[in-house]
């Protein structure tokens, strides 16, 4: 079932953004720690990274800048303002929106994995349409083995989805991590999703049914990144080439 | 305003009696929708278990309230919790099924001397067995039309069915709790 896309009778029109913000300045303070935890953990990931804080065995050379990368996404970081999670279809409301860039179709992810994406916004608020819906399709990849699938979700556990799309042909091994798979332009390849839980057949079809455990804790979310793709005029009117022929 | 209050009162003759009535439905209206969208929505107990308490609004509407007025209220308080819940028309679609099919559980369930209309279809003034069926028959039938519009499909009927029993009963005990709360006891 689609959705309609107006945003005025959602939580991200003004009137309810602002009344859900009035809300979340009182339940900020419930996963304060838990976040708080979070976001140490991404700065000590990101720190490992920083050249200067690093030791340098061979110090006759220098660091160069590498010139041959260049950045693909910008990242808007933003805060959960109401969230639901034991819904059929779950949507989380973010406090940015239009004034800040954000349309519909960006990626949302955090500290742990993945999250969502948007779905319509308002000048201050966007409405992101989660992992946690009937019809998300997010293009996800088991990284060891390099098998593409797409993300669901039954709507039973919010700890838990599964991926179809991977033939039985592929062993897939319980445990292995499954990332972003960074087609569609949306999400770039291997942000965290999960990892395996069990690997079953589906009677009659040829493909798995492969439940994953999700690395995200989407019930104390609150700190999240929106993902702008900067080359995303440039990819969608590739693909609209394509479908025009 | 005139026709708000047209639509929400029987006779639009001035009357100090009615007009309590009036703005006591105004106020429980918005008091509905702020217990909907920030308590009851917000408890987030199990995926089976979604506590409803807004189709109580409407079946708490005088005996003598027209079909269309009812139909109209449940449609306008559906879309403000809506709007508050991210469920793009869940909540008023189902609120419209409760509006239209109380009058007919009405009926079913109707005393043989007809219903006294000083009375309010509450707990205390009809009495424990006839809330206990008529509300009972009607939540379940508007949790049933929720969570179905909600899955949209019936590959997932054992899971709708799994939501509606547990739901709606715990919806039926919150219900009863409020009316103990704010609602007086009929001498």
């Amino acid at each position: 079932m689609s959705v309609p896309k107006s945003n005025f009778f959602t939580t991200a029109s003004y009137i309810s953004g602002v009344l859900f913000e009035v809300e979340h300045t009182i339940t900020k303070h419930f996963n304060l720690e838990e976040n708080n935890l979070n976001l140490q953990k991404e700065n000590i990931l990101l720190r490992k990274k920083v050249p200067s804080f690093l030791y340098n065995d061979s110090p006759d050379s220098l660091f160069q800048k590498d010139l041959s990368y260049r950045q693909q996404f910008s990242y808007i970081p933003s805060t959960i303002i109401n969230s639901t999670t034991t819904k059929r279809n779950n949507f989380f409301t973010i406090n940015v929106g239009q004034n800040h860039k954000i349309s519909r179709g960006m990626g949302v992810f955090s500290s742990n994995g993945v999250v969502g994406i948007i779905h319509s916004s308002s000048n201050h608020f966007s409405l992101v349409k989660s992992v946690l819906t009937s019809d998300i399709n997010i293009d996800v990849m088991i990284k060891d083995v390099g098998a593409f699938g797409l993300l669901k979700w039954d709507g039973k556990d919010p700890r838990f989805a599964t991926i179809y799309g991977i033939t039985n042909d592929i062993s897939v091994p319980i445990g292995s991590s499954v990332i972003t798979r960074g087609g569609g332009g949306i999400f770039p390849k291997g942000i965290s999703v999960g990892r395996v839980k069990s690997v079953k057949s589906i009677e009659g079809k040829p493909v798995w049914r492969i439940q994953i455990e999700l690395s995200e804790k989407y019930g104390s979310l609150e700190n999240v990144y929106v993902l702008r793709n900067v080359f995303i005029e440039e990819f969608s009117s590739l693909q609209n080439e394509i479908q025009s022929q | 305003m005139y026709l708000l209050k047209s639509f929400l009162l029987f006779k639009t003759k001035f009357n100090h009696n009615k007009m309590r009535l009036f703005y006591g439905v105004i106020l429980r209206f918005f008091l509905f929708v702020f217990l909907q969208a920030f308590i009851f929505n917000q408890l987030e107990i199990s995926p089976y278990v979604h506590v409803m308490i807004s189709p109580l609004y409407i079946m708490l509407l005088p005996f003598d309230t027209p079909v269309i007025r009812l139909l109209l209220a449940s449609f306008i308080l559906g879309l403000c919790i809506d709007s508050l819940s991210n469920t793009f028309g869940l909540h008023a679609s189902s609120l419209v099924i409760f509006a239209y099919l109380r009058p007919l559980v009405f009926r079913w369930f109707s005393p043989r001397e007809g219903y006294d209309f000083i009375k309010t279809p509450s707990i205390f003034d009809m009495g424990n067995y006839w809330f206990l069926m008529v509300f009972g028959i009607l939540l379940l039938l508007h949790h049933l039309w929720f969570f179905t519009m909600e899955s949209f499909s019936f590959d997932e009927l054992l899971l709708i069915l799994l939501k509606t029993l547990p739901s709606s009963m715990l919806s039926f005990i919150v219900c009863i709790i409020l009316q103990t709360l704010f609602l007086k006891r009929s001498k």
